[in-house]
């Protein structure tokens, strides 16, 4: 669905991604795991169009990504959860989700996804009117992983999911991710510090270092390598 | 008698407000500083002026023409002029470039003017300009007060499309953050275009007012960018409602300092006003928080 295909990709000058590909099939959960500075959200801001690769391309579902500007790709179907959540602090829950809804076909569906999603996150529904800036940092992400949903995405893109959060409410995040791929086949794509939890709840997974594509394979086969577990794990 | 000066005061400040949306409404969205605020305003009113001058046509029924000529005014030195700074993400330069530019087309726009249709102080004269209306003992010129209901007008239109339309969600996500408003699927660079329309048809409104309750000359624009400037400042971080509250209390501040002083001292407190704001409120008068 999603195909990465060796990709280089620079800020300015400098260099920050050497011949990356990731690939992600319909309705799998894959995870990019790598340290601080690794390279990270530079390969998620270019799929979601805000850095273009210099080399190499980007195709979802046959859609050449990269030759389309930023806004097109929540329309194809892709929905970001980008780091630091950016909810809109100064608007209310209800209208956070409703911005998430701002494509054409997603737009005819709102009323029906919002309480799609209290239903899932029922806290959000007590919070409906109450800024986004005021809730607790897990209710924010929340908030965040709602309105990514409600575009109707086909691929979830989760940017340090667990960044700051309490480990119970990480577990409680990743338990509904879960449900959410099973039900609705929705294709999720975790990248994370967290190691433990992200290899538990994915299928497949690639390690990135210094800006390359290191290791990549099934997560029991990751979780059993020596270098994984000594780099990530501290086991 | 103190009557009077307060409604002198609210009929300016209603149009103090009009004139600061338009800068304020350029500033939260795109973090342009547009310099040139106040001399678009001028253009408008010489588009009324003329189309008052040349056709006869009454300055108040021109209204959707000026409008119309505005808004595409916006579009175009959006795309030849304000477009290239959409590359600028930092804020800081962004705010200082965008007043170099804009103050390069003040310089332009200024000087053509002049060149054009001289430097003559300028106003819309109709067969009602100098009527007023009387109600119980003060005196309401009937300019002033369609102004003041043109203003308020405008204020009510622009808070009505921002709180209720999806281009108003589109503005305001894009305010908040632009790079989480790409990723809803808003085109950040469209909704620029749209709004660099928007403001330039709020100050062709302004123009208006202007140029049938006051006067207008090439280069007067530069006072009404001051007023604008100090709305802003005053109404904090941008809601419509604390906009106007801040063109009625500067209007206010300004009519009483006249009364008291004399009109030469006009600005003065104003500036005053300003002055103490920055000390003590530095947030401005009318953010929550």
């Amino acid at each position: 669905m999603l195909e990465i295909k060796n990709i280089d990709v620079y800020y300015g000058d400098l260099q920050a991604l050497w011949d990356v590909s990731v690939n992600i099939a319909k309705g799998e959960i894959v995870t990019l795991i790598g340290s601080n500075g690794a390279g990270k959200s530079t390969l998620l801001k270019t799929i979601s169009g805000l850095l273009k690769p210099r080399k190499g391309s980007i195709l979802f579902e046959e859609v050449e990504l990269d030759k389309l500007p930023a806004y097109k790709t929540v329309e194809l179907g892709i929905a970001m959860v980008p780091e630091g959540r950016k909810i809109f602090t100064e608007m209310s829950v209800h209208e956070n989700l409703e911005l998430g809804a701002f494509t054409r076909e997603a737009r005819k569906e709102k009323n029906k996804t919002a309480e799609w999603v209290y239903e899932i996150f029922p806290i959000l529904k007590e919070r409906t009117r109450q800024k986004a800036g005021t809730l607790s940092g897990g209710e924010q992400q929340m908030l965040a992983i709602g309105r990514g949903l409600m575009s109707l995405p086909k691929l979830l893109i989760i940017d340090e999911m667990s960044l700051g959060l309490a480990p119970v409410i990480v577990q409680e995040i990743a338990a509904i991710l879960k449900k959410i791929n099973k039900t609705k086949g929705t294709s999720i794509f975790l990248v994370e510090q967290n190691v433990q939890m992200v290899l538990a709840l994915a299928d497949r997974g690639y390690i990135i270092e210094n800006g390359r594509i290191v290791r990549e394979g099934k997560t029991d086969a990751l979780l059993n390598s020596e270098s994984v577990r000594n780099a990530y794990l501290g086991i | 008698m103190f009557i009077q000066v307060l409604s002198y005061g609210i009929m300016i400040g209603a149009i103090y407000g009009l004139v600061g949306s338009g800068l304020a409404l350029m500033f939260g969205v795109m973090k342009y500083l547009n310099i040139a605020h106040g001399t678009f305003i001028m253009l408008g009113g010489y588009a009324s002026y003329w189309l008052f001058t040349l056709w006869g046509l009454d300055p108040f029924k021109s209204i959707p023409l000026v409008l119309l000529i505005m808004f595409t005014m916006g579009i175009v030195v959006y795309k030849i002029v304000f477009s290239p700074l959409v590359k600028v993400f930092h804020v800081g330069e962004r705010i200082q470039n965008s007043m170099l530019i804009t103050f390069g087309l003040l310089l332009i726009i200024d000087n053509t003017v002049t060149w054009l249709w001289t430097s003559d102080v300028r106003s819309i004269t109709t067969s009602y300009t100098g009527s007023t209306f009387r109600l119980y003992s003060v005196n309401l010129p009937y300019n002033s007060l369609i102004g003041f209901g043109l203003a308020l007008l405008a204020l009510l239109c622009l808070h009505l499309i921002i709180n209720n339309t999806y281009y108003g969600k589109s503005i305001r996500a894009t305010t908040q953050d632009w790079e989480g408003a790409t990723l809803m699927g808003i085109n950040v660079d469209y909704t620029y275009l749209i709004s660099s329309g928007v403001t330039f048809a709020l100050s062709g409104v302004a123009g208006i007012v202007i140029a049938t309750s006051y006067s207008i000359t090439p280069s007067g624009g530069l006072e009404w960018l001051l007023k604008a400037m100090i709305v802003l400042v005053l109404a904090g971080e941008g809601k419509t409602k604390g906009i106007l509250a801040a063109g009625l209390f500067l209007g206010v501040v300004e009519a009483v300092g006249v009364s008291l002083v004399g009109s030469a001292y006009r600005e003065v407190f104003g500036l005053l006003a300003f002055i103490l704001v920055l000390l003590f409120r530095p947030q401005g008068l009318f953010t929550e928080r």
